[in-house]
């Protein structure tokens, strides 16, 4: 894919931990600009590790990446990174500091240096994209698990990204906030990457998947077809969900 | 164990609108100003007017009285000693072995009074200004941005903590743990404040990462554009002359 459509193109990516362990090892791939993908892979598999390295967080080698144009590995880009991907961590609680909803929420538009005014219009439409309109006073801390996860899609909505990077969205969501949550992330028209166990959530979002395992990308295509090789899903750690098992169950029972 | 961390609600008061950078920097003036204090009347002035500045800044008494009231408890554990172990030929009173001390008591009562009216300023602050804006104010009046972080992030860690340890005991409690005097309850509550301790320096870095990712650059910013008005300096100075006078009455009575 060539770099003028492809919002994410990641060239030889590697990152070993302080330890010498390596976490991402010649990871290759790209996102088109609109696309969603999902990521997925057993624990360890580096999902998290790939984000802050394509957030600009760890550090990577120049040229192994490119994220919207910008190379994360020069500081220069690297300071506007922050503008065009948004990040949304898996445990909420990494993400919310401040001592009302609101400052939490305009926390990334300020440090954008953008105007109060403006500041304030984005939290307003952020908030109200997550249906938290209301509770701009409210302390974050004492919020349910799906309240805070809303938050800090808001707190990363506000900033208006290009890219979003989506953690293991679905932690902590009950079955309604969850399926809130999948009508509201595919309402939302930008580049998405979806690291997540929850198979079920990123074939209800994401045509395209790669699977991580060892840091190393093991398998890259359509979401339903990956998901329904058995052997790729147990060698892997992972599982077949449920809808395609059902699937391949009616199917065997029609032959 | 019950713990609270709520924060004092915010008050309604003329108070709420005082630009936050004179609001703080005439409180760390007058906390100032009462450390340096040696007399047991001028302490006890200096906690008379920190409840002023309460009465003033319309703080619910009730929930100001209760934070007081288990300050009072914590700082006479640390006060209670003091008339005993005093050695001064000034006056005193003696029961057999027991002597208590007249000088020590005065000192008693100026550590307690002192560490009443210095939280009760801090009180002061915090309800009547949003922790956001009195964070910004102490970066425009030049407190190191460490300092500034820090008092940011405690907000957040104390409820992280408490929830955590909250977690913690209940996982404890489920397994069958009492606390008891024994060593394999000291052992136990070691292992958990250890934990505690890993566990808070994690998400110190993972918060830090999710910070950076959300362009922060070490600058607080806010919507709230600080203005300075009349009333604002008068305020302060109101507070600054006060605090200098009680001080210099205090230096006159030593």
């Amino acid at each position: 894919m060539s770099l003028t459509v492809a919002a994410i193109c990641v060239a030889d990516l590697t990152y070993a931990y302080p330890g010498g362990i390596t976490a991402l090892d010649r990871l290759r791939f790209a996102v088109a600009k609109g696309e969603s993908v999902g990521l997925v892979g057993p624990n360890g598999a580096g999902k998290t590790s790939l984000f802050l390295c394509l957030s600009g967080v760890l550090p990577v080698k120049a040229g192994a990446a490119q994220v919207a144009g910008l190379d994360p590995a020069r500081p220069e880009d690297r300071r506007r990174l922050p503008a065009t991907v948004g990040i949304v961590f898996q445990n909420s609680d990494d993400q919310l500091f401040n001592s009302t909803v609101f400052d939490d929420v305009a926390f990334g538009p300020l440090n954008l240096n953008l105007p109060a005014d403006e500041v304030r219009l984005r939290v307003a439409e952020a908030l109200d994209c997550v249906g938290m309109s209301g509770l701009e006073q409210r302390l974050p801390f004492h919020l349910s698990g799906g309240e805070k996860r809303r938050v800090a899609l808001a707190g990363v909505l506000a900033m208006r990204p290009k890219i979003l990077l989506l953690d293991e969205p679905s932690m902590h969501l009950d079955p309604r906030g969850r399926r809130e949550f999948i009508r509201l992330v595919n309402g939302l028209e930008v580049t998405k990457v979806i690291a997540s166990h929850d198979l079920e959530l990123i074939l209800e979002t994401c045509k395209r998947a790669i699977v991580l395992d060892h840091g190393t990308i093991v398998a890259d295509g359509p979401a339903r077809s990956l998901f329904a090789d058995q052997m790729l899903m147990e060698t892997h750690g992972l599982e077949v969900p449920h809808s395609l098992s059902h699937h391949r169950d009616d199917q065997r029972h029609h032959i | 164990m019950t713990l609270s961390f709520e924060t004092l609600p915010t008050s309604a008061s003329s108070w709420n609108r005082i630009d936050p950078r004179w609001k703080l920097a005439g409180i760390i003036f007058a906390t100032g100003a009462v450390i340096f204090l040696q007399t047991f009347s001028a302490a006890a002035l200096a906690l008379a007017g920190a409840w002023l500045l309460v009465i003033a800044g319309r703080l619910p008494i009730k929930q100001f009285m209760k934070r007081m009231g288990a300050l009072a408890v914590f700082l006479f554990l640390f006060t209670v000693w003091l008339p005993f172990m005093t050695k001064d030929d000034g006056p005193s009173w003696a029961w057999g072995w027991v002597h208590m001390s007249f000088r020590g008591l005065e000192l008693a009562a100026v550590f307690w009074c002192k560490g009443l009216a210095i939280v009760s300023l801090v009180l002061v602050a915090l309800a009547t200004t949003p922790l956001h804006s009195l964070l910004q104010a102490a970066q425009a009046l030049r407190i190191p941005r460490v300092l500034v972080h820090v008092l940011l992030l405690t907000q957040r860690y104390v409820f992280y903590l408490v929830h955590e340890f909250s977690r913690m005991r209940t996982a404890l409690r489920v397994r069958g743990f009492r606390n008891r005097a024994t060593m394999h309850s000291y052992r136990t509550i070691g292992h958990v404040a250890g934990t505690l301790l890993v566990r808070s320096s994690e998400q110190a870095v993972r918060v830090g990462h999710a910070m950076r990712c959300r362009g922060f650059d070490g600058k607080l910013h806010s919507v709230v554009e600080f203005r300075t008005t009349v009333k604002d300096v008068e305020l302060f100075l109101l507070i600054v002359v006060s605090a200098t006078a009680v001080l210099v009455w205090d230096m006159a009575q030593r």
